[in-house]
């Protein structure tokens, strides 16, 4: 599995990966999470498992189970951590621990090395026997509601290190804190490379013109993503560039506030015969691949952002992208060199008129792009520092580790 | 004169540096540097020794300074503190006093600097470095030359930047070689002149290869 990266991710990573292994071999590594599928956690465990089975990590992946009730209070539990009023009551609490009790009489925890994924499974740590036990946190904690993260602080603090995407989610424990940002698949449907007809297809069955610059957003419909300011912008540039712009992202039939955002936008579009709002059902990733693929400018233009990972499948495609300069888009776009950070509608527009204008200084940037996640945000990184996670933990004290 | 003895080969290593919160942040230039008199010396090294292993733009030379002028808009005072030379210091202890003292006095010129805005504050960091062998080694110049245009971007980067403070040292892998198995100390003399701060890792390489290919021209001329 893992040669199937050589020639694409930085063979600095595919060395040490295979370093890493010789050290861990047959050493047993287990994943937890609360779905098997649906989200970014499950899509790049399904991916990152037969790869660490591939180098003789005996890696496995548990999923916990739970029902209705158990899944509002996590979704609280989650929505708090990011900032939003909650409450979680004392029997909630309790609720979120007893169906992790019964997880952990069901499950095998026994391993050499535990990754547990975000807040829902937080509380096997309780019923930990053996191995080194990491919790692997997701989510943005920058600002979370405080009382919600003592409540869980009491779990965080018996685990043996935790992992946080951004230095700013790390929070003041005394356990230690990695920091290692999420990754995409360059191999995946999303990602991978199409041929011409896959990306003639997907702008046939859209009925977009392949003649004309395209400008895209991929996102839910969701104010965070601000597709308003989208369409402000593209009608901006309109006045001076021909180009059309396209919305592309899953209906919100869960969002009350989703979907009347996806109304306002098609309010605002309605009668632009140059404004696409597509909406893909789940799983759309070849048509998302050869939008991107395609499009001459790619937009992230997020108010709010957790990481962005949409930012880095654009920049894979060598796509300059116009990020708003929010959450984890700061860390993939380098102003400038890799893409342009905005902060206002007109930043956005000037932007994309000074891209569509300069084709040669795209290309460039795109390129630039390309290298910058080939170096930081492709998969094997990612395995690469969960490995070295391990393995320091497994050296606890010592700074610098000779392999 | 030139080594003739049996010689020590060079081996191209790589580095990784798995970055660790410290749970310490500033949003002030005061908090900046009450906590900079307190983080571990390997927090210190990672937030400037290390800055050059993140494949920033050149435009400063450590992450203190960056924050100066992007999180708290004191240009001047990022000026002062890209100034210091990170590498010039034999110990840690010496180096955050200069960084403190740099920053004291820009206190006392200009009392109330700016705050940072909610998000743009400075968060203490540290790392593990994990150091790995490429599988390339050298035994002769010409080797070393072939090793130099092939070998990742992130091998000259450890062995140009990481090394010289991992081990305290002080000076670069390349030239310590050049020197002590090749006996030519001009040649170590011109690599340790390239200028630390100005290059990223390509122009490290494409410095040091055009200094080992003047010589083997020298070399050959005198044949």
């Amino acid at each position: 599995m893992i040669s199937r990266y050589s020639g694409i991710a930085p063979k600095g990573d595919l060395l040490l990966i295979r370093k890493l292994a010789e050290n861990l071999r047959g050493k047993s590594f287990l994943h937890v999470n609360s779905t098997r599928s649906g989200g970014g956690v499950a899509e790049i465990l399904q991916r990152m498992v037969p790869i660490l089975e591939g180098i003789g990590i005996d890696a496995k992946w548990e999923v916990i189970e739970g029902n209705e009730r158990f899944f509002d209070i996590t979704k609280k539990i989650h929505n708090a951590l990011q900032g939003n009023p909650e409450e979680i009551t004392p029997e909630m609490w309790e609720y979120h621990f007893e169906v992790n009790r019964s997880n952990a009489a069901n499950l095998n925890l026994d391993a050499n090395a535990v990754l547990i994924h975000d807040p829902q499974p937080l509380p096997l740590i309780e019923f930990k026997k053996k191995g080194k036990w990491i919790w692997r946190c997701h989510i943005d904690l920058s600002n979370p509601r405080r009382a919600i993260f003592q409540s869980l602080r009491r779990y965080c603090e018996k685990y043996d290190a935790a992992i946080f995407s951004v230095s700013k989610f790390a929070q003041a424990m005394p356990v230690n804190e990695f920091i290692v940002p999420p990754s995409i698949d360059p191999l995946s449907t999303k990602n991978r490379e199409l041929t011409q007809e896959e990306i003639d297809e997907t702008l046939l069955k859209f009925q977009l013109p392949a003649d004309r610059p395209m400008v895209l957003q991929v996102s839910r419909f969701d104010r965070f993503k601000d597709p308003l300011g989208v369409i402000a912008a593209y009608r901006a540039v309109r006045k001076y560039n021909d180009c059309f712009l396209v919305l592309a992202g899953s209906p919100a039939t869960d969002d009350p506030e989703g979907e009347a955002v996806l109304k306002e936008v098609q309010e605002l579009s309605a009668g632009d015969p140059d404004i696409h709002i597509l909406l893909l059902p789940a799983f759309s990733d070849i048509e998302i691949n050869a939008l991107q693929r395609s499009a001459a400018v790619i937009m992230q233009k997020s108010v709010k952002e957790g990481f962005g990972l949409t930012v880095s499948e654009a920049m894979w495609k060598g796509k300059p992208v116009i990020g708003g300069a929010t959450g984890g888009i700061p860390l993939q776009i380098v102003h400038g060199i890799t893409g342009f950070l905005v902060h206002s509608v007109e930043g956005a527009a000037f932007r994309t008129r000074q891209l569509l204008n300069n084709p040669e200084m795209a290309k460039k940037m795109g390129e630039n792009a390309r290298e910058s996640v080939k170096n930081n945000f492709l998969i094997t990184r990612q395995i690469r520092d969960y490995l070295s996670v391990w393995y320091s933990v497994e050296n606890e004290g010592r700074s610098i580790l000779a392999l | 004169m030139e080594k003739t003895a049996e010689l020590k080969s060079f081996e191209f290593r790589a580095c990784v540096s798995l970055v660790k919160a410290m749970g310490k942040k500033a949003t002030t230039l005061r908090e900046l540097r009450d906590l900079m008199a307190s983080v571990s010396d390997n927090s210190i090294l990672h937030h400037t020794c290390e800055y050059f292993l993140k494949g920033h733009i050149l435009e400063h030379t450590n992450d203190f300074a960056q924050w100066a002028a992007e999180g708290l808009e004191e240009r001047a005072l990022a000026e002062h503190l890209s100034n210091i030379d990170s590498f010039g210091f034999n110990r840690v202890e010496d180096l955050r006093a200069e960084l403190i003292r740099v920053i004291e006095d820009y206190l006392e010129k200009f009392p109330e600097p700016r705050e940072a805005m909610e998000g743009d504050e400075f968060y203490f960091l540290q790392a593990v470095t994990l150091i790995f062998p490429l599988g390339i080694r050298a035994q002769n110049l010409a080797e070393f030359l072939l090793g130099m245009r092939y070998v990742e971007a992130a091998s000259i980067s450890y062995h140009f930047y990481e090394a010289r403070m991992l081990f305290g040292k002080g000076v670069d892998d390349f030239s310590v070689w050049v020197e002590e198995a090749l006996g030519k100390a001009e040649l170590a003399a011109r690599i340790r002149s390239i200028d630390p701060f100005m290059h990223d890792a390509e122009g490290i390489r494409s410095h040091i290869i055009a200094e080992i290919e003047a010589e083997v021209e020298r070399d050959m001329e005198a044949v």
